[in-house]
């Protein structure tokens, strides 16, 4: 959780500063009154943290677990997941053309659609890993990565991603790589599930040859897919 | 003056006519003809030459030319249609005799004939443009006699037995045959090809069918081919003693396919003496034999060097695989070098030196070497032992050949970077003991390995021997420096190593003993005074020390031990008794090497220079040593010491195996990128290939480690992948 102790508090004075929830004040702040309202000079009045978000996903009546959330964070080019600062919300806000908590949750359908997409959907995949990966970090710590992965296949099928998160956990124990992250879409859309049209010779990143090689050796014959469950 | 008048000669034609009695070509022929009977008949001699070439002349010059033509070829056609009975009635070998003699007849008279006709010949017949006389001569004989139904099959037959009869053994009339098959070769047409050639082969090739056969059921293989061998120059001493030269090449042709080309493989499999039994006897002469017939026949060689080969990396897969063979790794390498000398030789006396058998036996050779991953460190520890011992007293000459052949091994490894590191080990050690049997083998490999593998590959060997000599240097000027300071204390000799140069030792520690300390102090001052920036480090683990103990009975011994051991042997001059654990506290040596310590001390026969309680084999924490005041040795100087090249422990192995590996991610690493700068853009399978060749001399990189290095650079962006072809890569500036 991104939120520590000392910014739960910030929060908290704000709140009792405000009175109001600071997600939507902020909100009406853009939408309705100039930008030099004397609140916004408060530090944390540029960022909308994990607390902010919560609320902002009850106003608007989508869970904070929901995919969706992710491709709101990706219109709105969010550099870290649970959290957006006051220029990617605001802009965010503009591009999807919503001025309005209503018009916001009219929306929420149209942004739904946009994972159906296959070019979008790439182009949110890849987005992701930066925003789910930690500030400074290179790669993308492998509990963050299983989570990411999950969300992301329950949206669009792929039938080896338990494999996959399972093989990860049992073999590799390692973060993963911005290459190896983008590669698994490729991956995933590409080769079959059976592996019939693998091919060994194909530039894979090793990580996934090494995934291969541990569905053979666990019984994925090529051309079939037995259902194991554990 | 007036010009003479011009005045026409004529000549006029003669003017006698000369009567053409239509009677008289007629008459001429009669006279012609019977001079042809009386020819044939032997009568020649009363005939007059001249006159009967004044008739023959004249019947041309009278325009009678086509008549005499005719009835010339009448004539002699009848003639020879008698000749042909009295052949053809001729009984079993007269028949040849018959035919010989009569042949012989025809063409003298068929010459006299021709003498006389001599004028038709050059005149009448080309404007005719007809047959020569004689040619016509033989056309006719040809026509008459040879293609007489009732001789034709008779004289093939005849022949072709005789060549039979000669095959079983039997001599024949060579003459007869060699006139008679001139004959055929002199008459026009392909009579001979037809005649006698043809059948000659393909009765010939059924002959040996059979006769193959028969050998090949009851013969080895040596005998098969000695018997191949002898029917093939027979084949060919007959062919120029009675038949065309043109024909050798056919029936060898044929004996090459039948004795040898549709046996081929049983022959060189045959159990019990086919080509691999023939290898391993070192039977030279039927190797010989059976690489020059086989390489009449198409496949021939390439046969016999497939097996060869095949036949030598099982026997090298054998050899690199057995655990026996392997124990000691010297008499490994003996055993591989031997190999390679006995198939040289063979290769050598009885392949003809043949350059794709060499090829073929250098691929083996590096196919199966390459199956052991410990032959880099059995070439060096084979290496070691020579320069060690091996080649004490031997010529130089001796020394070169046999560097020579450690480095065409060496050739053929494809870890060549393992071997470097093993090297590097064993010289160190050599040198560090002074246990080097030739300084100048040992520069003359090195510069051997430089011309093999370009300069890296010795630079640091090369640094090893410098620091050797400088130390040398320094030692001499210490002791000018201090002899008088340090004349009554232990003798030090120190060399000083330059770390990139030697073979990387972790330092451990290891407390010193009060009695060397001060002089090792007065060296690292006196060192550090002339080379100031520098840092030593004593290696305790690779020093020596020379002890004089006096034991519990008077006897004096000099015992030459390692470092380690002098550390805790000079414990005792202190305590009669010493347990482990304060052996460990005092030395602060590693348990692992204080263990073997011990052991080297206490718990060999001969050399138990302590004594332990309890007496088992192994050192366990709670035992107690005691100075072994009954230690007897015959020998004055007792060696404890353990600083020889030995084949390496399974975990030493595996540790070594680990740092080669992290030595070439770097250089995979920088081969990548130097391809990548060159090129830009690349695809995995290229760059792959591309860095396998640069880095071929030192060793074969695994492709999926070169996997896992492209993704590192990725990774650290100095490359990307293509947004469009997943399989290609790009440089990043």
């Amino acid at each position: 959780n991104k939120l520590g102790r000392g910014n739960r508090d910030k929060v908290q004075q704000l709140m009792t500063i405000t009175g109001a929830r600071p997600v939507i004040g902020i909100l009406k702040e853009r939408l309705m009154y100039s930008t030099t309202s004397p609140m916004l000079q408060h530090p944390y009045a540029d960022m909308i943290l994990a607390d902010g978000i919560s609320l902002l996903c009850n106003d608007i009546q989508v869970d904070p677990q929901d995919i969706v959330m992710l491709a709101i964070s990706w219109h709105m080019k969010a550099a870290t997941m649970c959290e957006f600062s006051k220029q990617e919300f605001v802009g965010g806000l503009q591009a999807l053309g919503i001025d309005s908590l209503e018009k916001f949750r009219e929306r929420i359908p149209f942004i739904r659609s946009e994972l159906k997409d296959e070019h979008k959907f790439q182009e949110i995949y890849n987005f992701a890993f930066d925003w789910a990966k930690e500030k400074g970090q290179k790669s993308l710590a492998l509990d963050t990565a299983i989570g990411m992965w999950q969300l992301l296949f329950a949206e669009k099928e792929w039938p080896l991603v338990e494999h996959w998160c399972q093989f990860l956990q049992a073999r590799h124990n390692k973060a993963i790589s911005r290459d190896t992250w983008s590669q698994l879409l490729e991956f995933a859309r590409t080769v079959d599930p059976a592996l019939t049209n693998y091919d060994a010779e194909g530039a894979w990143p090793y990580l996934i040859d090494e995934f291969v090689e541990y569905l053979l050796e666990n019984g994925i014959q090529k051309g079939q897919l037995s259902d194991w469950t554990h | 003056m007036s010009a003479p008048k011009k005045r026409n000669f004529q000549i006029e034609a003669f003017k006698h006519r000369v009567v053409v009695d239509p009677k008289y070509a007629e008459k001429t022929w009669k006279i012609l003809e019977h001079a042809i009977h009386e020819i044939y008949n032997h009568n020649a001699s009363g005939l007059s030459f001249e006159e009967l070439y004044r008739n023959a002349y004249n019947m041309v010059l009278h325009k009678y030319g086509e008549k005499l033509y005719a009835g010339l070829v009448m004539t002699m056609t009848s003639h020879l249609k008698e000749i042909a009975k009295s052949i053809e009635a001729a009984q079993g070998a007269l028949f040849l005799e018959e035919l010989n003699r009569k042949w012989t007849e025809h063409n003298k008279a068929l010459q006299m004939i021709r003498d006389i006709l001599m004028y038709m010949d050059r005149t009448f017949i080309p404007s005719a443009h007809k047959t020569p006389v004689h040619e016509l001569g033989l056309n006719l004989w040809r026509d008459n006699i040879i293609h007489s139904s009732k001789i034709q099959t008779r004289l093939q037959d005849t022949l072709l037995e005789l060549v039979q009869r000669e095959r079983t053994g039997e001599v024949i009339n060579r003459g007869l045959m060699r006139n008679i098959i001139k004959m055929l070769m002199d008459l026009c047409g392909s009579v001979y090809q037809e005649n006698f050639e043809k059948p000659f082969l393909e009765v010939s090739a059924d002959f040996y069918r059979r006769e193959s056969q028969q050998f090949i059921e009851c013969c080895d293989c040596g005998d098969y081919l000695k018997k191949a061998e002898k029917r093939l120059n027979e084949e060919i001493e007959r062919v120029s003693q009675y038949m065309d030269v043109k024909s050798e090449g056919k029936i060898t042709n044929v004996v090459e396919k039948e004795l040898i080309e549709s046996h081929m493989h049983r022959l060189v499999h045959m159990d019990n003496s086919g080509l691999v039994n023939m290898l391993v006897d070192d039977k030279y002469d039927d190797l010989g034999r059976m690489y020059s017939l086989f390489c009449r026949v198409p496949d021939g060689l390439p046969l016999i060097r497939d097996v060869m080969t095949s036949h030598i990396r099982e026997i090298g897969k054998q050899l690199v695989t057995d655990p026996e063979k392997l124990k000691d790794p010297v008499d490994f390498v003996q055993r591989l070098l031997d190999e390679k000398d006995k198939h040289d030789k063979i290769i050598s006396l009885a392949f003809n030196n043949d350059k794709t058998f060499q090829n073929a036996l250098n691929s083996s050779f590096e196919y199966f070497i390459n199956l052991n991953p410990r032959s880099p460190e059995f070439i060096s520890l084979f290496v070691d032992d020579k320069l060690r011992k091996g080649l004490k007293g031997v010529s130089e000459e001796d020394v070169e050949l046999v560097l020579d052949k450690v480095m065409m091994l060496f050739r053929y490894l494809q870890e060549k970077d393992v071997f470097e590191k093993y090297y590097k080990q064993h010289l160190a050690k050599r040198l560090l003991s002074g246990k080097t049997v030739s300084d100048d083998a040992e520069r003359s490999l090195i510069v051997k390995l430089k011309t093999e593998c370009g300069y890296q590959f010795t630079s640091k060997l090369e640094g090893m021997f410098t620091d050797m000599k400088t130390s040398q240097d320094t030692m001499q000027g210490f002791y000018a420096a201090m002899g008088a300071d340090i004349a009554d204390g232990p003798t030090l000799t120190v060399q000083v190593l330059t770390t990139g140069s030697w073979p990387t030792q972790s330092s451990s520690t290891c407390n010193l003993p009060p009695e060397i300390l001060g002089v090792c102090e007065k060296f690292r001052t006196y060192y550090l005074g002339t080379h100031t920036g520098r840092r030593l480090s004593w290696q305790t683990n690779m020093g020596t020390a020379d002890l004089k103990a006096t034991f519990g009975k008077g006897q004096k011994h000099e015992l030459n031990v390692s470092t380690y051991q002098m550390c805790i042997l000079m414990l005792f001059n202190n305590a009669d008794g010493l347990s482990y654990r304060e052996i460990e506290q005092a030395t602060e040596i590693p348990a692992a090497d204080l263990k073997r310590c011990l052991q080297s001390l206490a718990c060999v026969r001969g050399k138990n220079v302590l004594r332990k309680e309890p007496m088992s084999k192994d050192i366990a924490e709670d035992d107690a040593f005691f100075f072994n005041d009954n230690f007897q040795s015959k020998f004055y100087k007792v060696k404890i010491g353990t600083v020889v090249a030995q084949k390496e422990s399974e975990p030493e192995k595996q540790e070594t195996r680990q740092r080669v590996e992290e030595d070439r991610k770097p250089q995979i690493e920088a081969a990548i990128v130097r391809i990548m700068k060159a090129r830009r853009v690349l695809d995995h399978n290229n760059i792959v290939a591309e860095v396998t060749k640069q880095l071929q001399s030192r060793f074969l990189p695994n492709p999926v480690v070169i996997k896992k290095r492209i993704e590192s650079l990725i990774e650290r962006e100095f490359l990307e992948r293509d947004k469009v072809d997943r399989k290609l890569y790009r440089y990043l500036a």
